[in-house]
């Protein structure tokens, strides 16, 4: 299979080059970070990613840490005691060695977005910016598929890979002092959406009505986990919660 | 029916809240630890009262708060120092004290210090209105109730099972000083010679824009020898990062779980409650330490609660 070419030449990369190695540091007292980021660009984010899910999960496989946390190629291991960690340091280079591309089983989740007026305030700015029209930057934004590559930031914030290079778009001077739950925003090379309202500096280009964070759930709190793909679809209208 | 021990709110002051210790275990979801910022401290009033350590109290802030309450208990106010009345009664911090039904508490601070815990016996376990929290879902319960919420006017908390606790007691709490301990940060090689000396030798100021998400610091700028850009980590309470405008943060319990800004270094577990009772305005320093000292450190407070916990067993 093609694809399946693609990763494991990916892979060869990934170790053949000897010169290239993960930092492996201590973090604090008690935490142990393993930090890829370094492969990239020569490897895709999501290529690097996949071994940080397989890291990850042999990570689980302990009973060492408190949490174990993956960060944009990078993954945090919070420690239980402090006396496993000059073991962790002189391991995790090694399982790095051993870890392989994980696929992990992800769903398609489609979450229905209202492009610009009142939800998406500055996507006249956006298509201004790329001298694009709203109507092309809606249909770009939306024909992607995005990978969930870690939560992080707010509880069940997706980070998203994916974003068409052309939307690349800096993020706002002043940063507003509150968005609203479900906005969906292009900061720099990223897309994504506030689950909660807090303060940002994205430029938004719309919003949904789906919660990404259901803390009561008896199923999975959050709308995406890593390796979840996410499309947006556009909508005329939906129906939001009053502020 | 049996009646339920609970207190009424009926001044809640600034941005008092409901907090345990936290928990661990989400945050490869995006959940923070939270939990209260002088952790030392309440677990110092749940140990004076008999409850477990992670016994949910109030954390208080500043201005006035009154509690009524509907049943003759225990309680213990630690942290930061309080003007603490029943009536004409006046009350000591740090000691066990015991209220009666229809009696009302009157905290007015702080004194010295920032943020105070009244520990109640039994704990807080819920709110009278909306219920008692899902023990079988601690994320659920975690988000709903009154755990981590500010206090409002009227609020009724429900309390746990009272013990038996007969006699007063109290407890000299450990001394607060503005030197803060921590370890290098791993970026900070980043930092221009200037820079790392500034951190480590000269004085930094809380600033008001400080909450319970990081304590904002104001000093010198710091810089990085050249600009870079970051990819996003996990961050932790005790983190200190370095935004572009140059002036530190240190994150607390309720700050976010991944950034993306170069950390300079980390304030270690034993010290990051000084960080919760510096107010805006006030100077800290960071001292330089190794990690042995900083389990040097840690292996203080144990002692110090290990001596506390003999000392209660004796006169309990």
């Amino acid at each position: 299979m093609n694809a399946e070419t693609n990763l494991s030449g990916h892979n060869k990369k990934l170790t053949m080059t000897t010169e290239q190695s993960p930092k492996v540091f201590r973090l604090g007292e008690s935490a142990v970070v393993i930090d890829c980021t370094n492969f990239f660009p020569e490897v895709s984010r999501l290529t690097i990613q996949r071994k940080i899910w397989w890291l990850a999960e042999r990570c689980r496989q302990t009973d060492d840490f408190i949490d174990i946390v993956p960060g944009m190629n990078n993954l945090t291991l919070f420690m239980k005691s402090t006396n496993r960690i000059n073991y962790w340091l002189a391991q995790l280079g090694d399982f790095w060695l051993q870890a392989k591309q994980m696929n992990l089983s992800g769903r398609n989740v489609e979450i229905p977005i209202v492009y610009g007026g009142e939800f998406g305030p500055d996507l006249e700015q956006v298509a201004r910016y790329h001298q694009l029209s709203c109507e092309e930057v809606i249909r770009r934004h939306s024909s992607g598929s995005y990978t969930v590559l870690f939560l992080g930031f707010q509880p069940g914030f997706p980070y998203l890979d994916g974003l068409d290079s052309n939307l690349f778009t800096p993020r706002l001077s002043v940063p507003r002092i509150s968005i609203p739950a479900g906005s969906v925003g292009i900061g720099g090379n990223q897309t994504g959406i506030y689950p909660a309202s807090a303060p940002g500096g994205w430029q938004l280009i719309g919003r949904t009505n789906m919660p990404l964070f259901t803390p009561q759930s008896p199923g999975s709190p959050t709308l995406v986990t890593p390796g979840d793909t996410v499309q947006f679809i556009p909508v005329a209208s939906l129906e939001f919660d009053a502020e | 029916m049996t009646k339920i021990n609970s207190i009424q709110v009926l001044k809640p002051g600034m941005h008092s809240s409901v907090q345990d210790l936290g928990c661990t275990g989400y945050r490869h979801l995006g959940v923070t630890t939270g939990g209260a910022l002088d952790r030392h401290a309440l677990i110092l009033a749940n140990r004076l009262l008999g409850n477990s350590d992670s016994s949910a109290g109030i954390e208080l802030t500043s201005g006035s708060v009154e509690l009524k309450f509907n049943c003759d208990i225990w309680f213990v106010v630690t942290g930061a120092r309080y003007q603490i009345s029943i009536g004409q009664r006046d009350i000591w911090c740090n000691w066990r004290n015991k209220i009666k039904a229809g009696e009302t508490l009157t905290l007015r601070g702080p004194k010295s210090g920032m943020r105070a815990y009244l520990a109640l016996e039994g704990g807080i376990i819920g709110g009278v209105e909306n219920g008692m929290p899902d023990t079988d879902s601690p994320l659920g319960s975690r988000f709903s109730g009154v755990l981590g919420a500010v206090l409002k006017d009227g609020d009724r908390l429900a309390l746990g099972q009272a013990g038996t606790i007969s006699k007063p007691i109290g407890a000299v709490p450990r001394g607060y000083s503005n030197e803060i301990r921590a370890l290098p940060g791993p970026e900070m090689s980043l930092f221009s010679t200037e820079s790392k000396k500034s951190f480590w030798n000269t004085s930094w100021q809380l600033t008001n824009e400080s909450n319970r998400m990081g304590a904002r610091l104001s000093g010198t700028s710091l810089s990085l020898l050249q600009q870079q850009d970051m990819e996003s980590h996990a961050v932790m309470p005790g983190t200190i990062q370095v935004p572009p405008s140059g002036q530190p943060i240190v994150l607390l319990a309720d700050s976010q779980t991944t950034g993306g800004y170069p950390k300079i270094a980390t304030v270690i577990e034993a010290d990051l409650w000084k960080l919760a009772q510096t107010r805006p305005g006030e100077e800290i320093r960071f001292i330089h330490v190794s990690p042995n000292q900083a389990d040097d450190a840690n292996y203080e407070w144990e002692q110090y609660f290990y001596r506390l916990q003999r000392a209660i067993e004796a006169n309990g």
